[in-house]
């Protein structure tokens, strides 16, 4: 099992599924991405939003220190990932480095979709080079282009495919997450209206409620704004209501059944 | 030769850079900026080789900036100096040395406190209270011995300066084309509108 | 370009294959600080090793407007809105800076170049032959073709009525 697995040069030996990835080693990665906490971004009409399910800390941990699933890579770039931290942390440092180097040979930021493709190209490597495991990371990453006001976001998958999103999600349960956005997804949203979408598709996922979510704002020419736990609780505490208002109106007409 | 002059004052420090650029017998640029802005609140001025000079500067901007996304925080200023100088430390004594002289003009927001620091193409490393390079030096620093005052106002510090540019156009046998001058502070960087 | 011929003709020609690679894999052409930036870091990594190049990118983009970049050998790069470089540089800024203002019309400007490189063949023992003009706008580069300095000289004579410590009239 493991000489097989260990030569990334192998490639499956069955007809694979449509869409499947070249090697063993890269479907790994896609597992571990799966397992990773759940992470959501929301394009609106002039604002991106990233959420993040953070992992619940353990009674000694430091909270204050430990580090965040959102990640800023430039002024105008933010990253948020799901599955390996270890790996992500790599990859996040590559990505910085590059946005810096990019600004100093071509003397300007670096658009959201370079950054993208560059992260996609260090993941593509890693899948095809000896002596080496894929990156168990697929990241959202958001910003604006430089002189620019339209938001963009971004996907990138263990096996370096890239892709643009209006409204996506990645890490466990992200199906789920993902259908209830197609579901609630509209065109021109308000920087309200992003925001509370992202945070009701995350609600779907994580138990705890607004205790275990973070939330990432980006406007045009200004700074990555993390949103304070008290705006986020008024959100959570909006959206409940929403759902008992709801299901309210639906419980009678099921009762009315019941007693039919 | 180019000119450096920082000045600290109370609560900011001043820095002018001449600009002229001169490449052989001709004067190829009058409104060249010899800085770059390291942080929010720091300032680097370079003289120096042609080529070293912007590619150096551009070189360290990069790497401040980049500590400053990794880290979640700014470097000191103190440690930008640091840095800086470890740099051309390294440079040196390599194959092809940076030949660049550097003022660093900060301000720390927490402390309330503005530096300067002095760094040369040797790589010495001195913070002080005013600084000039190049033939500057010469006539500036005696000017600045007698007349600045740690506890100066900005105003009084734009004051002192503009006697040490009208000291340099009286005695200079180069024309500079005048100098443009940036102000560090605790609202940031800012470049002054009217050049003296 | 001015300099040594071989090293400005290689490395503008390289410098061309950069630009288009760059609007290849970009889908959009490279701005004019960027390409005259990926020649500078070019000259700047060559530095001490005996380059002699003296440049100018100019170029037109929406984002930038018209723009012009000095780059030379030393790893040296500006931007500016007017430069002379070569051997003949001062001759040409010479007439360049008397009669350059921001607002030229185009065949003013085209005059006024092709002008400053026939005082600088003049009177540079080093420059000659003939000038080739362009006019670059966002759309692209466009020729105005080539001057002979020999016959352009006395058309400059005879119209401005200058050139007067030569003596002699046209030859016939």
């Amino acid at each position: 099992m493991s000489g097989y697995d260990r030569a990334l040069s192998v490639f499956r030996q069955h007809p694979p599924p449509v869409n499947a990835n070249p090697s063993i080693e890269v479907e790994y990665a896609l597992e571990a991405v799966k397992r990773g906490t759940c992470a959501v971004g929301v394009k609106g009409r002039d604002v991106v939003v990233l959420g993040c399910e953070k992992r619940s800390a353990l009674k000694l941990q430091d909270t204050r220190t430990t580090p965040s699933k959102i990640c800023k890579i430039d002024k105008h770039l933010t990253l948020a990932f799901a599955g390996l931290n270890a790996d992500a942390r790599v990859l996040i440092d590559k990505a910085r480095v590059e946005a810096q180097s990019h600004k100093l040979t071509l003397e300007d930021p670096a658009s959201v979709e370079y950054i993208t493709k560059y992260i996609a190209g260090v993941q593509q490597r890693y899948t095809q080079s000896g002596g080496v495991r894929p990156f168990g990371v697929s990241t959202l990453v958001i910003g604006f282009d430089p002189n620019d006001k339209v938001p963009k976001l971004y996907q990138t998958e263990p096996s370096g495919i890239y892709s643009a999103w209006k409204a996506n999600a990645i890490g466990r349960s992200s199906k789920t997450v993902r259908d209830l956005l197609e579901k609630s997804y509209e065109e021109d949203m308000d920087r309200e209206a992003s925001v509370k979408l992202v945070i009701k598709s995350l609600l779907e996922v994580v138990q705890t409620g607004a205790r275990n979510i973070e939330i990432a704002i980006m406007s045009p020419g200004s700074e990555l704004e993390l949103l304070d736990s008290e705006t986020l609780a008024t959100y959570v505490a909006d959206i409940e209501a929403e759902k008992a208002a709801e299901a309210a109106k639906k419980k009678p007409r099921s009762s009315d059944q019941q007693q039919a | 030769m180019d000119i450096l002059i920082g000045i600290t004052t109370k609560d900011s420090v001043l820095i002018a850079t001449s600009k002229s650029v001169a490449r052989g017998v001709s004067v190829i640029k009058t409104n060249d900026d010899k800085t770059r802005e390291l942080t929010d609140h720091s300032l680097l001025a370079f003289s120096g080789e042609s080529g070293d000079t912007t590619n150096f500067a551009e070189y360290i901007q990069a790497n401040i900036r980049l500590y400053g996304t990794r880290n979640g925080f700014e470097m000191s200023n103190k440690a930008i100096a640091s840095f800086t100088r470890n740099e051309l430390a390294s440079a040196l004594r390599s194959r092809k040395p940076y030949q660049v002289n550097i003022l660093i003009g900060g301000y720390d927001v927490k402390k309330k406190k503005a530096t300067l620091n002095w760094i040369d193409y040797l790589a010495a490393n001195v913070e002080l209270p005013y600084a000039a390079h190049g033939y500057a030096q010469y006539y500036v620093l005696s000017l600045l011995d007698r007349h600045h005052d740690p506890n100066m106002t900005q105003e009084q510090g734009l004051e002192l300066l503009k006697d040490c540019i009208k000291e340099l156009r009286l005695r200079m046998p180069i024309d500079f084309k005048g100098v443009q001058v940036k102000v560090v502070d605790e609202a940031g960087v800012r470049k002054l509108p009217e050049d003296f | 370009m001015a300099g040594g011929a071989a090293d400005c003709q290689f490395w503008e020609t390289w410098l061309n294959t950069q630009c288009r690679l760059h609007e290849l894999r970009n889908k959009e052409r490279i701005s004019v600080a960027a390409a005259s930036k990926i020649l500078a870091n070019l000259t700047y990594s060559y530095k001490g090793a005996g380059l002699s190049m003296g440049t100018m990118i100019c170029g037109y983009t929406k984002r930038e407007g018209p723009a012009i970049f000095y780059v030379d050998s030393d790893g040296e790069r500006l931007q500016g809105d007017l430069f002379c470089v070569g051997s003949g540089q001062t001759f040409a800024y010479g007439v360049l800076d008397k009669n350059y203002k921001w607002e030229l019309t185009v065949e003013e400007a085209l005059d006024l170049g092709k002008r400053s490189i026939l005082a600088a063949t003049h009177r540079d023992a080093y420059s000659g032959g003939s000038v080739n003009l362009y006019h670059v706008t966002e759309q692209g580069w466009v020729y105005h073709g080539n001057y002979d300095v020999g016959t352009e000289l006395w058309d400059a004579k005879d119209r401005e009525q200058s050139f007067n410590h030569i003596v002699t009239s046209i030859p016939s």
